[in-house]
């Protein structure tokens, strides 16, 4: 809290500062909405003042010296009424109109900023552009996202990563990919979304259920990756990077190429393909952290303003090598891990990824159409099919490491139908369903018992979505979302669980073949969701935009959440889903405080989040084995309260000196059982400084991350018998304790390469600068090794 | 026209996808587990007294008792095995003796003083280090304490006197009651 005293004052006199100054510019292009020809000659005014623009042969137009403030922008043209549109002047603003020329009773234009159409206005978004995904392109997508407030990201040792959205993740984070959610199993915590951000242009991320129509059982917010926007006009374009990295001696090589024409017919295609051998840690090797990937798609279409049609088709495969000291048998063997200062087993580096690793193949299908009907409404349908493979292979006996000790398929059938329409300028309106089917089968060769039963879902949804926009400094938005879930799976339950824990009284229906030792259930069960959204962005002033958003999510518990059943060989514990949970039922508030001049802009997100029947899992007990006791996780649930900030400010110390901060803080309570909730970011600041050569445009950036300790967790310690010189010695094994927070700088240089036809940039990027040793809290090997040391990455980007 | 066209190719699509996939499957498999060791049992023999065979087994569940008299020896074999199917026992020592190389067994004592060496019988890997399948014990002292048995997968040195020294992973570890008269 005490930081947000002096930011809300700095906000404030900020928001009194007038920017007096006419410096900005307006600039765009003014396209036909039919067919996306440059229009020429149309002008654009600013009323009240006699600047304009007039468009050239290429459609575009630039006007200069705008004030800061309200402008009133009018568009004419020989052959149409004159158009106007309110904006508000607070930076240099690029805005594209098109105008329905050749029927004289339209007057429709179509205003998009130059950026992507926001998700939501009443929350606050952050964005990725394409030039600081290409930097981050060798990394994976949770990696990239750590640099926005709010997102950090839940680790499985070095290259395994979920993004985090205000202390939440795995089903509570949609990731949606070109308009469809991802489904890849998201709900383990081991395992990493199977997406390459290579295939996409931008990234938004949104804190909450803000876009109802893609999911509504999100509390944490979504992650949404848009591919590349398409030209319409006769080109052929594509760029290719090339990274090499000394840590882990790999990189990686990505291209693509789009060829697109002026009828609005398009293909293009991505290829990516990375390898890492054994990364290193300041103090030694990380033996088995290598890491193979090659991801590919296409898309093949046709756009045009009101039509158009797209087929998509993305793969994506993985293989990851885990530490192998991560690997243990017992309790014991963890106590020996925790003990030691270096992993406990050190090989020289290697290429090779041995067991214990996971390999993934995750494709998708997708097809989309869309057709503007009228001026003022738009049919959108979206068909999806995902098929996704994840296999995790065991240090295991008798040579059967090279089979997998987990292989599941998931299958993905999905389909999502929209209308929007409009009433006015100001009303907006979409309505559509969504109906999704489900099968994942486990795979019975493995010779280990299912992690995850074999299962179908299905989920029919509805929702309906609406905007006011009555005025540029004004907009109301509201949403809602009905969804049923029925799960229908075929689980092995041992006898002895299934008598032991009185299921074979409470849940006597679902009891389908007795094996013995095992019993084959077919649990069905059915959730009924409801989701809504409603808030406001409001402008005070010229400069201050305040948001407030309330979100309701509610969530059916997953299936690994109900029925998970195996043991965890990184963490010495078995895990079990509970198949008597609930619906999770979340309220979450968002506001927002924003104050932007030329010179610095600021924004504090606060938000507070109250979640009944939340499901997680934690420790229950213990189990005795023929490996020794074992602590037992369960799945349950508890009703927790969330709240925290997210704060950012953006200065512009002069022209070419440009310095950023962002910070976060997440305060997360088990209410039931008075303690704090595992795995919450600690408090966590980012700031970058970055220099720009006037004459030759490079580039120098420094950034420092500041991870503090987590000073709030429950206490997840067990006990464990070891015989020490004969006598039997009780010992704790300290889980919980959370590592010290640190310090972590990275470099940055950008140097453009001499200019021609190319656009090509070389870049030196040193992270870790520092080759500082430490160990993060979200990261659940943390046991076993330090996160990896210096890397110092060289990146060559062709644009042609 | 061309409008339809493309709808109902796209309905189509989505109509057989969902067709295709809504074939119910049969009932899963059962899994038999591989890699299960359900059963520890120690076969233990001496000129001087009667066999005894004690048994861990994890439904059971409950610590064995050894009976030893001091300063005697005792040949103790150990084996491993998958009891799962009662109908189909499976060795599980068979597999440690051929991958002897990767495995260990080790024994662990408290409250008692128990020595062991290497016995007739025992199967030793490449480096002629001896896994201890066949055991020679001797105990110095009267006393009551535990015995520890471990299987020791992949340990990364195969010549230590402490489970720590030994490294790996814990296949195996299971307590037995030791009573040791004079």
């Amino acid at each position: 809290m005490k930081h947000f005293v002096p930011l809300l004052l700095l906000i404030l006199s900020v928001s009194t500062l007038k920017g007096q100054s006419c410096v900005y510019t307006i600039e765009g292009r003014v396209l036909d909405l039919h067919d996306n020809t440059p229009i020429f000659g149309a002008i654009i005014k600013i009323e009240g003042s006699d600047l304009f623009g007039q468009t050239d042969e290429q459609g575009y137009f630039k006007i200069n010296q705008v004030c800061f403030g309200q402008a009133k922008l009018v568009v004419s043209h020989i052959s149409c009424d004159p158009i106007d549109r309110t904006v508000t002047i607070r930076s240099d603003v690029k805005l594209n109109f098109e105008l329905e020329h050749h029927i004289n009773e339209l007057s429709e234009i179509i205003i998009s900023d130059d950026g992507l159409n926001q998700v939501n206005s009443s929350v606050n978004e952050s964005q990725l552009n394409a030039d600081q995904l290409t930097r981050l392109s060798n990394q994976n997508l949770a990696e990239t996202l750590n640099s926005i407030a709010g997102v950090s990201s839940l680790k499985t040792g070095s290259s395994i990563a979920k993004p985090m959205i205000h202390g939440l993740f795995g089903s509570r984070v949609a990731i949606i990919a070109n308009g469809m959610r991802m489904q890849d199993q998201e709900w383990g915590a081991d395992h990493a979304p199977n997406v390459d951000l290579n295939g996409f242009e931008s990234v938004q991320v949104v804190k909450g259920a803000a876009a109802l129509k893609y999911a509504g059982d999100t509390a944490g917010g979504m992650i949404l990756l848009s591919p590349e926007r398409i030209n319409l006009k006769d080109s052929l374009y594509g760029s290719t990077v090339l990274n090499g990295v000394d840590n882990g001696k790999g990189g990686s090589i990505n291209t693509r190429l789009t060829r697109s024409f002026d009828n609005g017919y398009f293909i293009s295609g991505h290829l990516n393909t990375k390898q890492f051998g054994d990364r290193q840690a300041p103090e030694y090797n990380l033996t088995n952290s290598g890491l193979k990937e090659t991801s590919l798609g296409f898309r093949l279409g046709r756009t045009k303003i009101l039509k158009g049609w797209e087929v998509n088709y993305r793969r994506f495969q993985n293989s990851t090598g885990i530490l192998r000291s991560a690997h243990i048998g017992n309790i014991e063997d963890f106590l020996r891990a925790l003990e030691s200062n270096s992993p406990l087993r050190i090989e020289p580096f290697d290429y090779v990824i041995n067991s214990p690793k996971q390999e993934a193949i995750h494709q998708n299908f997708k097809a989309t159409y869309f057709n503007q009907y009228s001026d003022r409404s738009k049919l959108k349908l979206d068909y999806n099919y995902q098929i996704s493979n994840r296999k995790e292979f065991d240090v295991r006996r008798g040579n059967r490491s090279a089979k997998a000790a987990i292989d599941l398929t998931l299958k993905t059938y999905d389909f999502l139908g929209s209308i929007q329409w409009k009433k006015d300028f100001e009303w907006n309106f979409e309505w559509g369903v969504n109906a999704l089917l489900q099968d994942n089968f486990s795979n019975p060769e493995t010779g280990v018992k299912r992690l995850i039963p074999d299962h179908q879902k299905y989920q029919a949804g509805t929702f309906l979505t609406g905007n006011y926009r009555p005025s540029n400094n004004f907009s109301w938005e509201w949403g809602f979302r009905f969804d049923q879930v029925i799960i229908d799976a075929q689980k092995f339950y041992d006898t002895s669980n299934w008598i032991s824990r009185e299921y074979n009284i409470r849940y006597a229906e679902f009891e389908q073949k007795d094996f013995g030792t095992q019993i084959l259930t077919n649990p069905r069960l059915n959730f009924s969701n409801i989701s809504a959204q409603t808030g406001f962005a409001v402008g005070i002033g010229e400069s201050v935009e305040t948001t407030f958003s309330y979100m309701l999510t509610q969530r059916a518990p997953n299936v690994s959440e109900l029925f998970s059943d195996g043991l965890h060989h990184s963490l010495a514990s078995i895990e079990y889903g509970f198949i008597g949970l609930q619906k999770e039922t979340s309220h979450k508030l968002i506001l927002g405080i924003n104050t932007q001049n030329k010179f610095l802009s600021i924004g504090i997100d606060p938000y507070l989040n109250r979640v009944s029947n939340f499901i997680f899992i934690q420790p229950s007990g213990v189990e005795l084995t023929i490996r020794g006791a074992f602590p037992v996780w369960e799945y349950q649930a508890t009703d927790v309260l969330m709240w925290g900030w997210d704060a950012n400010a953006k200065i512009n110390l002069s022209e070419n000196l440009k310095y950023n901060i962002n910070a976060a803080y997440t305060y997360a309570q088990d209410i039931l059982d008075a303690k704090p909730l595992i795995f919450v970011p600690p408090f966590s600041l980012f700031q970058q400084l970055s220099y720009t050569f006037p004459k030759s445009e490079i580039e120098i950036e420094m950034a420092h991350r500041f991870t503090a300790t987590q000073s709030r967790f429950p206490d997840t310690n067990f006990r464990v018998n070891r015989i020490e010189s004969g006598v039997i010695v009780q010992q704790e094994v300290d889980i919980s304790t959370p590592p010290n927070g640190y310090h972590n700088f990275d470099l940055y240089f950008l140097l453009p390469l001499a200019k021609s036809n190319f656009k090509s940039t070389l870049r030196l990027i040193v992270q870790n600068l520092t080759n500082a040793s430490y160990n993060d809290y979200l990261n659940r090997l943390r046991f076993y090794a330090t996160e990896i040391g210096r890397a110092v990455q060289l990146q060559l980007v062709f644009n042609y | 026209m061309k409008n339809k066209f493309t709808l109902m190719l796209f309905a189509s699509i989505a109509l057989t996808n969902l067709f295709i996939s809504c074939d119910k499957d049969e009932d899963p498999e059962l899994i038999e587990e591989q890699e299960l060791i359900t059963t520890v049992v120690l076969n233990i023999t001496s000129d001087s007294a009667a066999n005894q065979t004690v048994r861990w087994n994890m439904d059971t569940n409950q610590t064995p008792t050894i009976s030893l008299q001091a300063n005697q020896q005792y040949q103790v074999s150990v084996s491993f095995l998958d009891e799962s199917d009662p109908a189909d026992t499976e060795d599980i020592t068979e597999e440690v003796k051929e991958e002897a190389d990767e495995h260990q067994v080790f024994y662990e004592f408290s409250g008692v003083s128990i020595s062991y060496t290497s016995g007739q019988g025992d199967v030793s890997d490449s480096a002629n280090n001896p896994l201890y399948l066949n055991s020679i014990w001797t105990a110095s002292s009267a006393g009551t304490g535990t015995a520890r048995v471990y299987l020791i997968h992949e340990p990364t040195t195969k010549t230590s006197t402490s489970r720590g020294g030994f490294g790996g992973e814990t296949d195996v570890e299971v307590d037995f009651t030791v009573v040791v008269s004079e």
